[in-house]
């Protein structure tokens, strides 16, 4: 009877938050078969009390989208057992996540309340359940923040640095069951960004699942005992290993996302099951997910084309690169799959980093010679390079954000990235380098022969093709261009030493972004920038190591850095935003040459809802999160009708 | 004999213990430990990976302690965090990657291993030797030139190449699933027919593939042997004295021709463990030579220790094996010191 007066409540109240929605809303939340054994022996609720009493109700119409049904497995591939945090990544549920235009919208949270960036009100969803069944309350941020961040043995170094403000914490109240607010005497606009990205911070944990590892509400002696049976030295150590929300490698741990693991590691195929309790629903009273389980298969890299091409997968897309195209076409009539073809926002698939911090002095001069940089992007014919390497498809210019961006302006992409071997010539010659030697080649000040070691990861082979042909661009205009591959880790040591004098690799990574969002890849900020590994340092540990910024240039990023860090109001943002990409034009200080480059993804023809075409990113998409992967939902077999 | 023995043993255990410094060594040699290298990695694919708990985490495995102290502690001959448990004691350590102890990330894959590398070393030598015969006492045949043909061929071949190829072709006339040992369905299925006969149907490619080379490999030496045997004067002699064809072969040239292949054993037996890497490695089989490979890759220490000290150990054993089954084939071997 209880249940009953809930259902029509739940059902009226679905109906209400969803005006647009069809009538369909009033059947109520229809039970899932695959959980229909379960409800019915008594080992899980009904429906209507797992979901919780304000949920989210998606607007499927909205985006040309179809009410789905439940069942099946959708079927991918990881390389091995760590990159199951790809499904964490593209299962996509944080407490606030941006949505298909990148406008930031409460998703764990029922609603937040944001005053000028200092105070922030969370407010959870009255009724949401951890995967468990187990309430999701403040509770579980009180514990995160006091006996995890807080806790000098779990976080030696104290709270993530998202927490910090000039150095301040916030003063956080835990109002009631299902409010939070956490304030700052100065603005934090990194915040809520903080929480969306694809490796969010996460500032909350179940409690009631970890307490039992916490020596504070544990017996000591018997956690020891745990913890040496996993043979880890301490508490901490073991509270540490079983909290992994990301990583998905702790089967007991309840989650909110849209499934759960349940196949403990290692293995060959991991499971992953639909949350019973997750958060958001359908118009017509679907629980989502729609599909029962995703199964992830472990599988050599290289096999993963050549799998796809089998029929071996519903969903693929990191992994496959565009030289996989063909094989991944080829399959396709044959094995009832598609290829999608996205652009990858990344502000350059190629981008030429001179290290103004190198420790070579004639290099480091003419490096900070902007005349230099802007000569060597002049004399890169980027037409060539797309025509060569990306079917002609991308799109030429500066590493920059791309048209999808409102960021984004012409004159950036464009400014100084032309084809103009003469000007190039000019350039250079004015930066100092007028002496050759016979064979062409230019001679730097100190007499040396003007060699350009460019050090590139081995095993990125797109971008040694393109160093290649740089090479040739390059020596047109008396600069030897030498191509040294490397391998990763030792390619960011030498960088971070200074030993690096440039180093091709990719450009911004997140090239679709919001003014909201924090502009960390355009200011000396970090060190794993190669273009100012030693300034980068300098911020991230505070002036303990590296160099402060001495080069008046690259001083006015950091001052439109700063402007972005401590303004709240979106306008003042956005102009810190534009100011950092002018001056990143201007000044060449990476240098980019075609961006767009396309990212296969391969869908099962019986998968339903997913968008055609759209933009692919790690960073701020969340690889397919944004696209919301639990309102995929197969077809019927003999539903032959075109996906939207 | 027995005196023999105990050198060979002592002599066994002191190199082992020299070997397992230098692994150690090796494997510690790149710049860098298995957390920097896990935070460098997550971060060149995009994930903004945090350092903060790095620090606690070198402290956890021991990465901040100085490198004799980690070597003592793995091989058991210091007290470590657990007290005195090493390699010695029977503890193999702690995958850093897996986050399990090294017995049970090595422990499936190495059955996985064996049976490949058996299955491929029976292959190989069931083809080889009796193409190997038949090529050397019908010399300058059609038979015996086209054997030696497929041979080179099979010698030239880079076998990754093969493998893909076979692979998509496998796949597309018989649905074989691609990579693997078995069809991804079963892997979270109990053992039944069905599933043996998908792990047998998923053999063909890596045995067909990492046992071409080694097939034509030794058909040319086993040839080349039967060949030096053939026209020595105790096998004319033996025919002369009208000993029948296939008696005259097998009773004594043959016997001959395989104490070269008994000496072999000492390679044989840790290939059954580290060999077809590469195959592996583009087959996507469950086996040890990916673990391994990544595990070099990640600096996950033990794993890799635990790996490349288990080849060791199989080499010494099978050089021992080797010796003393030697001895027993060939009644001219001697053991012991010269002149003994």
């Amino acid at each position: 009877m209880m249940s009953l007066a809930r259902t029509v409540w739940m059902a009226c109240l679905v109906a209400l938050a969803t005006s647009l929605a069809p009538a369909r809303a009033e059947t109520g939340l229809l039970e899932q078969p695959f959980f229909k054994e379960r409800v019915d022996k008594g080992e899980l609720p009904p429906i209507a009390e797992r979901v919780p009493r304000t949920p989210i109700v998606v607007d499927l119409d909205d985006r040309k989208r179809t009410i789905g049904r439940y069942g099946g497995d959708l079927r991918t591939l990881a390389a091995k057992a760590r990159d199951l945090r790809y499904i964490t990544v593209s299962g996509y549920t944080r407490l606030v996540g941006y949505d298909e235009t990148l406008t930031l919208l409460p998703d764990i949270l029922e609603s937040v309340d944001n005053q000028g960036d200092r105070v922030f009100t969370f407010t959870l969803r009255d009724g949401h359940k951890w995967s468990d069944g187990e309430p999701f309350t403040t509770e579980d941020f009180r514990y995160y923040w006091e006996d995890i961040a807080k806790n000098e043995e779990l976080s030696p170094s104290g709270p993530p640095d998202i927490f910090l403000v000039d150095g301040e914490l916030p003063k956080v109240e835990f109002l009631d069951d299902r409010h939070v607010r956490y304030s700052w005497s100065k603005p934090n606009p990194r915040f809520l960004p903080s929480l969306a990205m694809p490796r969010p911070v996460y500032i909350y944990a179940p409690a009631h699942y970890l307490k039992k590892f916490h020596a504070k509400y544990s017996d000591p002696e018997a956690l020891a005992k745990k913890a040496a049976k996993k043979k880890l030295t301490s508490w901490a150590a073991l509270h540490n290993k079983l909290e992994d929300p990301y990583g998905a490698s702790n089967v007991d741990m309840p989650t909110l996302d849209p499934w759960r693991i349940v196949t403990p590691a290692p293995a060959q195929r991991f499971i992953f099951e639909r949350n019973p309790y997750f958060h958001r629903i359908d118009a017509a009273g679907h629980q989502l997910p729609y599909v029962d389980r995703v199964v992830v298969d472990i599988a050599a890299g290289s096999l993963f084309a050549a799998k796809a091409n089998a029929g071996e997968v519903d969903i693929l897309s990191r992994g496959l690169a565009t030289t996989d195209v063909p094989v991944l076409k080829q399959g396709e009539a044959a094995h009832d799959y598609k290829t999608l073809l996205w652009p990858i926002a990344r502000g350059s698939a190629f981008a030429l980093y001179p290290n103004l911090t190198t420790n070579d002095p004639v290099w480091r001069a003419l490096l900070r010679d902007v005349r230099f940089r802007r000569g060597l992007s002049l004399a890169i014919d980027r037409h060539t390079l797309n025509n060569a390497l990306w079917f002609g498809l991308g799109t030429e210019g500066n590493n920059t954000v791309r048209p999808e961006s409102a960021l984004f302006s012409d004159t950036n992409l464009k400014q100084w990235a032309n084809y103009d071997v003469d000007e190039a010539n000019r350039l250079l010659d004015a930066a100092g380098l007028t002496e050759r030697e016979s064979s062409g080649t230019r001679l730097l000040p100190d007499g040396r022969p003007a060699e350009l070691i460019v050090e590139v990861e081995g095993e990125a082979a797109d971008l040694i093709d393109a160093l290649q042909i740089t090479a040739e661009f390059l020596a047109d205009v008396g600069i030897k261009l030498i191509i040294k591959p490397q391998e990763s880790a030792n390619l960011r040591q030498r960088s971070y030493a200074g030993q690096t004098v440039m180093v091709a690799a990719q450009g911004l990574d997140n090239a679709i972004p919001t003014a909201l969002m924090q502009p960390t890849e355009l200011a000396p900020v970090r060190q794993d920038n190669f273009a100012w590994p030693k300034w980068g340092q300098y911020a991230e540990t505070g002036g303990k190591a590296g160099e402060p910024v001495d080069d008046p240039g690259a001083k006015l990023l950091m001052d439109a850095y700063d402007r972005w860090m401590t303004s709240s109001e979106t306008s003042d943002k956005a102009r810190a935003w534009q100011e950092l990409l002018r001056l990143n034009a201007e000044n060449q200080w990476t240098i980019g040459t075609v961006s767009g480059a396309i990212q296969p993804i391969v869908i099962s023809n019986r998968l339903r809802n997913v968008p055609n075409k759209a933009v692919f990113s790690w960073e701020p998409t969340a690889m397919l999160g944004a696209y919301r992967v639990d309102e995929f939902y197969f077809a019927d077999e003999d539903d032959a009708g075109p996906s939207q | 004999m027995i005196a023999y023995l105990l050198r060979r043993l002592v002599t066994m255990l002191v190199t082992l213990l020299v070997i397992s410094a230098l692994v150690f060594i090796i494997i510690k040699l790149p710049p860098g430990d298995f957390i920097s290298n896990q935070i460098d990695e997550l971060r060149s694919q995009g994930d903004d990976a945090s350092t903060a708990k790095a620090e606690m985490l070198r402290a956890e495995y021991g990465l901040d302690k100085p490198i004799w102290y980690q070597y003592a502690t793995w091989v058991g001959l210091w007290p470590g965090p657990h007290g005195l448990s090493g390699l010695l004691q029977g503890d193999w350590g702690w995958s850093f990657e897996y986050q399990v102890p090294v017995r049970d990330v090595v422990g499936s894959a190495l059955a996985m291993t064996m049976i490949v590398n058996l299955a491929t070393i029976i292959f190989i030598h069931i083809v080889a030797i009796p193409i190997a015969i038949y090529s050397a006492t019908h010399r300058n045949s059609i038979g015996a030139h086209l054997a030696t043909f497929l041979g080179y061929i099979g010698l030239a071949t880079p076998s990754f190449l093969l493998a893909l190829a076979l692979l998509f072709y496998l796949n597309r006339w018989f649905g074989i699933s691609v990579g693997g040992l078995m069809d991804p369905q079963y892997n979270e299925e109990p053992w039944s027919l069905a599933k043996i006969g998908s792990v047998v149907s998923h053999l063909i490619v890596p045995v067909v593939v990492i046992g071409l080379a080694g097939t034509a490999g030794m058909i040319r030496r086993m040839r080349a042997n039967l060949l030096d045997e053939l026209n020595k004067q105790y096998t004319v002699t033996a025919k002369a004295k009208g000993l029948p064809p296939t008696r005259a072969l097998i009773k004594y040239p043959f016997r001959v021709t395989l104490n070269p292949f008994v000496a072999d054993i000492g390679n044989i037996l840790p290939s059954i463990v580290s060999g077809s890497v590469l195959v592996s490695l583009v087959l996507s089989l469950p086996t040890v030579g990916p673990i391994l490979l990544q595990a070099l890759k990640m600096q996950d220490q033990y794993l890799a220790g635990f790996i490349l000290m288990f080849v060791a150990l199989l080499t010494v054993v099978g050089m021992l094996i080797a010796d003393l089954a030697l001895a027993v084939l060939d009644p001219r071997i001697r053991l012991g010191k010269r002149g003994a």
